[in-house]
């Protein structure tokens, strides 16, 4: 990236963190902030860190990447923030900044980022974690958690057999528009880690729609976050070309939706791009949010308590909230979480990077999930499913995390 | 600057870990929630997070044997810059000290370490159906120690009062490290000197408060909401100061001006009525509902006589949340007008109001800068926020003029500088203005005689 690329990045998340007038109202929200509080680890530390670069009060260190470096990037802040200054961006936004300036990124995020891109190796599904592994990547599936403990098959033997589904709802009421053409989305999370969960997505839009499945690339988020810009903008323009004839995309992980939806305004200053990939993002759906819109009805109940956890970039991100509750409880027995909104601690890689501090964030999760008496948490996002099923290993076996494929 | 041999006895005293002085850590505590430019930046040079009072007593000896700098920090929420280590040294941060110690029912008294956060201690209270009033905007994350420091204010003022008038006593530790205990439970206390309020309101700069004896009151059983329109800002204020006069004294009393209602508009894509000039919200407290039927029915009566255009009681929770949301996104909405905002803090007399906002409006027009006006009608205290934008010098220089009269008006109408925020950096260049050439030598005086040395938080108030 030149120099004047860098200095615009700069000046772009400047434009954010003016905004920011340091009342402090992210310090009591920051899933960090509450067991690591120092004044850098806060929104408002980065944020004033950020415009203090910009202003040229702060030289750029090693220190300082490791600073925005430290951020789920949960959006919490953003949340509670009475001027809504995008923390997330911004960061994502030095950590590029700061990438460059250190003269490109680290090795480990190069090979993530090579994995991510190769297709081929993400859709190999298992096969892409002994790659993965053999990159030393393997701490990315964490436990050796293996994608049939996902399946809807263990999950009816985890829970006193075929009963506990009830009797299979009737044939889904959803009623697609015919000449609507829906693709899904195959998520780098989804594939490599929960097939089954990925699978048991196609099944339930098989339902609704003739859907088109394609050998799309990573949605570049991972590499949007880890200062690999340039591979982030080069996916996204393959995706925006891929599915250029569908009219409505529907994706089951909430950082790939999160993602593409932003399409638009990532390329906004490219003339070239900026009116197919605005196009692009409003044709993306988050799976729950797809099956509110046609009506489907789960095809069966479920007897035991079954509780939410909300991605952060599915709720915050865009802002999909009642939906995953609303066909959960149409499962039977749905019961609220306490903090349901709060990060898990998985964010990306941040589990990988930070596992002292995710379990530390995973702790306060699992006490929750406890509280409810829920025997599964279910979610909609790879990074938070291998984060609750380390909980759900911690808890002794109390709960079961799935993916909300496969409880619906 | 700390020599390293000063700031290993300082690790020694908090341990490693709470006592930082990396660039990015120093860097991180050169700051609060003021208009105070972050660059050049006001670093300490180390941060220093005690836990206990001892260790509070410990740092302040090695400070003062060796003359450094002491800036006591809570949450740097903080409006004027009182938390800003303008001189260097050691930036004091009291956020680990988070015990409430006590909490006596009987005496309806409890005691909390500076670092609790007000909204922590106020639940805390409510748990036993306990009442701590002062409810500064910041309370979700400023903390207590910050709150008697500075004596924040509130919306409930206007009926409750402020921070200062529930401190029973303190514990400060002093410029030397000598700790004392000001004040106590007993409820009527003449002995010696009020120490107590002279720490209250001192903005750290004669002494470390680590710790409070607060006074509470009962928790009101029931609240209402109530929202007034009118077609103009004085007859917002009029009914206001009749209610008062007519002993139907709200629990808050917040009034906006058009400017205000407008950037709230423009962000919930609503509109208000055109003729509308000002919005009066008010929170009623009682026994029961038929306390506050009888209230608002009281309330109709005067404000029909001072012509509201609008009158509207909340019927459930979530009507009341949605009439309140109109005060609690204001300050972001008209943050949002502009890329900067200087927001100001003046109190005038009650009765003063409608004229100081005249004025107010006066000198918008004179320097060509939109004024939005909002504040605590009940009390007098208002928030004038100046829209601009500070990149442009041309205007920021306007801005700052425009400060300087809104702080001459505030003194012309028999008002202060400072209703809640404090006077810390930004208000300085107007002290003697506001106090006079021997009210600031009496509390410089005060000042030499409590911190010889010139430790504590140098560089503010004058």
């Amino acid at each position: 990236m030149n120099k004047t690329a860098d200095e615009q990045l700069l000046l772009k998340a400047k434009d954010q963190v003016v905004q920011c007038d340091r009342c402090g109202t992210c310090l009591t929200v920051c899933p960090l902030f509450a067991f690591r509080d120092t004044e850098r680890v806060s929104a408002r530390g980065k944020n004033a860190i950020t415009r203090a670069l910009a202003e040229g009060g702060l030289r750029p260190t090693d220190e300082m990447l490791s600073a925005v470096d430290f951020c789920l990037l949960c959006q919490a802040c953003v949340d509670s923030c009475p001027n809504k200054v995008r923390t997330d961006e911004a960061m994502i936004d030095v950590r590029q900044y700061l990438t460059d300036k250190a003269g490109g990124v680290g090795i480990k995020y190069k090979l993530l980022g090579g994995v991510m891109k190769r297709k081929a190796l993400v859709k190999m599904g298992a096969a892409a974690l002994a790659a993965a592994r053999a990159l030393r990547l393997g701490k990315l599936v964490p436990f050796g958690m293996a994608p049939e403990e996902f399946t809807r098959a263990k999950f009816l033997e985890a829970f006193a057999g075929p009963a506990a589904l009830g009797r299979p709802a009737a044939p889904g009421s959803a009623v697609p528009s015919p000449a609507a053409k829906v693709a899904y989305f195959r998520g780098c999370g989804m594939e490599m880690m929960f097939p089954a969960a990925a699978a048991a997505t196609r099944d339930i839009l098989g339902t609704t729609t003739a859907l088109i499945v394609r050998d799309n690339p990573c949605c570049g988020m991972p590499h949007l976050a880890h200062g690999l810009r340039g591979d982030f903008l080069a996916l996204a323009k393959e995706n925006i070309d891929l599915f250029a004839d569908v009219d409505i995309i529907v994706t089951d992980c909430g950082s790939c939706g999160g993602t593409l939806k932003r399409f638009g305004a990532y390329l906004a200053a490219d003339p070239a791009w900026r009116d197919k990939a605005a196009a692009f993002s409003g044709k993306v759906m988050d799976l729950t949010e797809y099956l509110a819109k046609v009506g489907y009805q789960p095809r069966a109940k479920v007897d035991v308590p079954v509780t939410w956890h909300d991605p952060c970039h599915l709720v915050r991100g865009q802002g999909i909230r009642q939906q995953p509750r609303e066909l959960l409880k149409a499962t039977g027995k749905f019961v609220e979480l306490k903090e349901a909104d709060r990060c898990c601690g998985g964010a990306g890689s941040f589990h990988i990077d930070y596992p002292d501090a995710a379990a530390q964030v995973l702790a306060r999760k699992q006490a929750n999930i406890e509280k409810t008496g829920a025997a599964i948490v279910v979610s909609g996002c790879p990074s938070c499913l291998v984060q609750l099923a380390k909980a759900a290993a911690a808890s002794g076996g109390k709960f079961k995390a799935m993916h909300i494929s496969q409880v619906i | 600057m700390i020599n390293a041999e000063v700031k290993k006895k300082f690790r020694a005293i908090v341990g490693d870990e709470y006592a930082l002085d990396s660039d990015l850590d120093r860097f991180g505590y050169s700051y609060d929630s003021s208009f105070v430019p972050l660059v050049p930046a006001n670093n300490p040079d180390m941060v220093v997070r005690p836990l206990t009072t001892e260790q509070v007593a410990a740092v302040m000896a090695i400070a003062d044997e060796h003359g450094i700098p002491v800036t006591p920090r809570g949450a740097a929420s903080g409006r004027t810059g009182g938390s800003v280590p303008l001189m260097g040294g050691i930036s004091l941060s009291l956020d680990r000290m988070t015990n409430i110690l006590e909490l006596d029912e009987k005496n309806m008294m409890v005691t909390a370490e500076a670092g609790v956060r007000t909204i922590d201690l106020y639940n805390h209270c409510a748990a036993k159906n306990l009442f701590f009033p002062p409810d500064p905007a910041s309370w979700k994350m400023s903390t207590i120690g910050g709150n008697v420091a500075e004596n924040a204010g509130g919306m409930r003022a206007v009926k409750y009062g402020v921070t200062g008038d529930y401190v029973m006593g303190l514990q400060v530790v002093l410029a030397d490290g000598t700790v004392v205990n000001t004040g106590g439970k007993a409820v009527k206390n003449v002995t010696g000197y009020d120490l107590t309020s002279l720490f209250v309101g001192s903005e750290g700069t004669l002494g470390i408060v680590t710790r409070a004896l607060f006074k509470l009151i009962p928790m009101p059983k029931t609240r209402g909401t109530i929202r007034l329109m009118f077609g103009s800002l004085d007859a917002g204020c009029e009914t206001v100061n009749r209610l008062l006069q007519e002993n139907i004294v709200p629990a808050a009393a917040e009034i906006m001006d058009k400017t205000s209602l407008d950037a709230v508009a423009r962000k919930r894509s609503a509109a208000f009525d055109p003729a509308v000039e000002s919005c009066v919200i008010l929170e009623t407290d009682g026994e029961d509902q038929a306390a506050l039927d009888a209230q608002a029915k009281r309330i109709a009566a005067v404000a029909r006589e001072c012509g509201v255009l609008e009158f509207q009681v909340a019927q459930s929770q979530a009507e009341s949340d949605e009439l309140w949301a109109i005060r609690r996104t204001m300050s972001s909405a008209v943050a949002a007008l502009a890329p900067n905002r200087i927001g100001e803090d003046i109190s005038v007399p009650r009765s003063a109001f409608p004229e100081v906002v005249k004025r107010i409006k006066a000198i918008s027009e004179k320097h060509g800068l939109t004024i939005a006006v909002f504040g605590h009608a009940g009390d007098g205290n208002l928030h004038p926020s100046i829209l601009c934008d500070l990149n442009n010098p041309e205007e920021a220089e306007r801005a700052h003029h425009a400060a300087d009269d809104i702080f001459a008006a505030a003194l012309a109408v028999g008002g202060t500088l400072s209703g809640e925020h404090g006077i810390g950096i930004t208000k300085k260049p107007y002290i003697y203005k506001a106090l006079g050439e021997a009210g600031v030598k009496l509390m410089q005086s005060v000042k030499q005689s409590l911190d010889p040395k010139g430790i504590l938080n140098p560089g503010k108030i004058w």
